[in-house]
């Protein structure tokens, strides 16, 4: 696994991380994601321990973070992100597949910088993939700390 | 004129009493006479006692001072030397002081006779009346539905009214004179030391008891003591009133296991739908991402290898995805569905008119630019969740709209009636395509469809969506409708 990367992509269906990267791809932005495929993995990356010890310990420009995950779910890994005074100034984006109005208010009372329900229709998928990437891997000036654009 | 009367009744009585004094006088004077004539004499003196004895028994004391003078002059007048004189001599006088001594003496103890037989005749009368109220108090005792029973210090009843009688089977003969507690096999809630000295100590005990009538059925009263002290402050007898509330302790009894069992079936149902919210979730969350991952993959199919597709491949992949889209929507539909079941109405003051204005708009995407003549009647301000009724509203204007479709000139009118019964009836019209009302049944219900999905697409879900809403709401839905004639949608909403 690459050690660096400006986009952590925290999901656990290949299938969905498959897709998203084909949407990412356009834009030459898929060599810019790392994939953590639970909770524990993506608190792992983000305080640089277990098999991410060896990484330059800078933030990701954006999080993408799906809500339903083993171990450690999505709505725990955003509490812990956003009590810890390193981490909390990384931009989060739950990108999740429910509609539930409970995640939704969850999320934004823990302080989630954006909440986007991840759409059937693969075309509209591709576009809030697109924009999400282009939006917080480009456009966004990410806060200090955080690993420079390659 | 009672005044009037009541004088000229009291002068006509003065008459009678001072005539009698006269009366008696002269009879007594004429006798005296007589026997004077008859060559008796000194028998005077004693007739006009007994004429003055009669006066003042019959009389009273002032017409017998009249008797006494009266009698005094006569006897000085005609009886004593000088007759025909009213001279006194010296030697006669001590003899007249005898006669006023005698018979003023006779005169006080006639009047004291008549003052005390007076009195005693008062009390009397007064005895005989209250004996009459006493008699009509204990008879109303009688006449309450209440139980009064009376018992002395050592529990032996003492009275017994017919309410104890109807209560507990035991006539008053019956009773009287028994063991109280003996008798009814009272059971008491606390010892009954503890119940006796509060007696003592308050005059008051009240409670429930069980008690065993005369047929040997058990009977719940609620139970009043009250303690009568004589005089000295010594107690002497407890009365006691009992009310039967076998049957409200019954139903208390009834109403506290029904609590009960309600708190079970209300426990049991929260369960029941945090499981059901669970589930909801849970379909919310994973039914939908193979759903993605499906048309996901068809698409990049249909992108990457549509020049290895021939026309029967392409439209396999066509279908995949129709079908998948369908999938999704259905499940966006159901969740919107148990989310209206489940979600928490917030009531406010909606403004209906408002309401149909945003649907309208809403709804033109849909529309396509076909030539719809909307008909919207003066809409009522209303209390209700407003986004739920605006999910319901879409719904029906949404209907509207594409079963309008096949005509050549839609018209839909939006409008409100006021029926006194069902608060407002608010109503959805169409000129479409209608539906036999041998279906109305089937019209409101999930998954529940009466056109085939080749002519009208939808879920089924729509309708009963709108029933579930309106019903929260506390009002009905209902539908007319005649094939190829259109059809009405009604909502009846309670008034605000």
């Amino acid at each position: 696994m690459s050690a660096i990367g400006r986009i952590l992509l925290v999901e656990d269906d290949p299938r969905d991380t498959e897709l998203t990267m084909t949407a990412l791809e356009e834009y030459h932005l898929t060599n810019e994601v790392v994939v953590a495929r639970d909770g524990e993995e993506a608190l792992d990356y983000l305080y640089c321990r277990g098999k991410f010890q060896t990484r330059t310990c800078d933030n990701p420009a954006v999080l993408l973070l799906d809500l339903k995950l083993p171990k450690i779910d999505g709505l725990e890994v955003l509490q812990q992100i956003k009590s810890d005074k390193n981490l909390k100034i990384i931009p989060v984006v739950v990108l999740t597949s429910s509609r539930e109005e409970s995640d939704m208010v969850a999320s934004y009372k823990l302080g989630v910088n954006a909440y986007v329900v991840k759409p059937v229709d693969f075309h509209e998928f591709v576009n809030a993939i697109k924009e999400l990437g282009v939006f917080w891997a480009i456009i966004n000036e990410p806060p200090p700390g955080s690993i420079k654009r390659k | 004129m009672p005044q009037g009367k009541l004088s000229l009744s009291k002068v006509k009585r003065a008459i009678q009493r001072y005539g009698l004094a006269f009366l008696s006088v002269a009879i007594a004077f004429a006798a005296a006479q007589l026997l004077a004539a008859c060559g008796f004499r000194g028998v005077e003196f004693p007739l006009f006692l007994i004429a003055i004895a009669v006066t003042v028994w019959y009389a009273g004391t002032w017409p017998a001072i009249v008797a006494i003078v009266l009698s005094g002059l006569a006897f000085d007048y005609y009886f004593t030397e000088p007759i025909h004189s009213l001279y006194i001599t010296r030697a006669e006088v001590p003899y007249y002081v005898m006669f006023i001594l005698f018979s003023s003496l006779l005169t006080w103890f006639s009047s004291v006779r008549r003052r005390v037989e007076r009195e005693l005749l008062q009390s009397r009368d007064a005895l005989q009346k209250e004996v009459l109220v006493r008699t009509h108090q204990a008879s109303l005792l009688n006449l309450t539905h209440d139980t009064i029973i009376v018992r002395d210090m050592s529990e032996v009843i003492t009275y017994w009214n017919r309410g104890a009688e109807e209560l507990y089977g035991w006539t008053a003969e019956q009773a009287v004179g028994k063991q109280a507690q003996q008798l009814l096999g009272t059971v008491f809630p606390a010892p009954i030391d503890e119940i006796k000295a509060e007696l003592l100590r308050t005059g008051r005990w009240e409670g429930e008891l069980q008690k065993t009538k005369a047929d040997g059925t058990r009977v719940i009263v609620a139970s009043r003591w009250s303690l009568q002290r004589n005089e000295q402050g010594q107690p002497i007898a407890v009365l006691d009133i009992n009310n039967d509330i076998t049957q409200r302790k019954r139903g208390e009894l009834e109403i506290r296991q029904l609590n009960q069992e309600l708190g079970k079936r209300t426990t049991e149902l929260e369960t029941i739908n945090k499981e059901l919210e669970a589930f909801a979730y849970s379909i919310s969350h994973d039914l939908r991402a193979p759903l993605r991952h499906m048309v996901g993959y068809t698409e990049l199919l249909q992108k990457n290898a549509s020049s290895i597709l021939d026309d029967k491949g392409r439209r396999y992949t066509l279908m995949i995805l129709e079908s998948a889209k369908r999938m999704g929507t259905l499940i966006d539909d159901l969740l919107a569905f148990s989310r209206i079941g489940r979600a928490e109405t917030r009531e406010t003051m909606v403004s209906l008119g408002q309401l149909v204005r945003e649907v309208q708009s809403e709804v033109a995407q849909e529309t396509g630019g076909r030539n719809i003549t909307w008909r919207i009647g003066k809409l009522p301000d209303l209390y209700g969740d407003r986004s739920m009724l605006k999910v319901a509203l879409v719904n029906l204007v949404s209907n509207a709209v594409k079963f309008t479709r096949t005509r050549p000139q839609p018209e839909i009118e939006i409008g409100c009636t006021d029926k006194p019964d069902d608060g407002l009836v608010v109503f959805v019209k169409d000129n479409g395509v209608g539906f036999d009302m041998k279906y109305v049944h089937k019209l409101f219900g999930v998954f529940q469809r009466l056109h085939r999905a080749e002519e009208f697409e939808g879920t089924g879900i729509g309708l009963a969506t709108v029933q579930r809403i309106i019903r929260r709401h506390g009002g009905q839905v209902w539908a007319e409708g005649l094939v190829g004639s259109g059809a009405t949608f009604y909502l009846s909403l309670p008034k605000p």
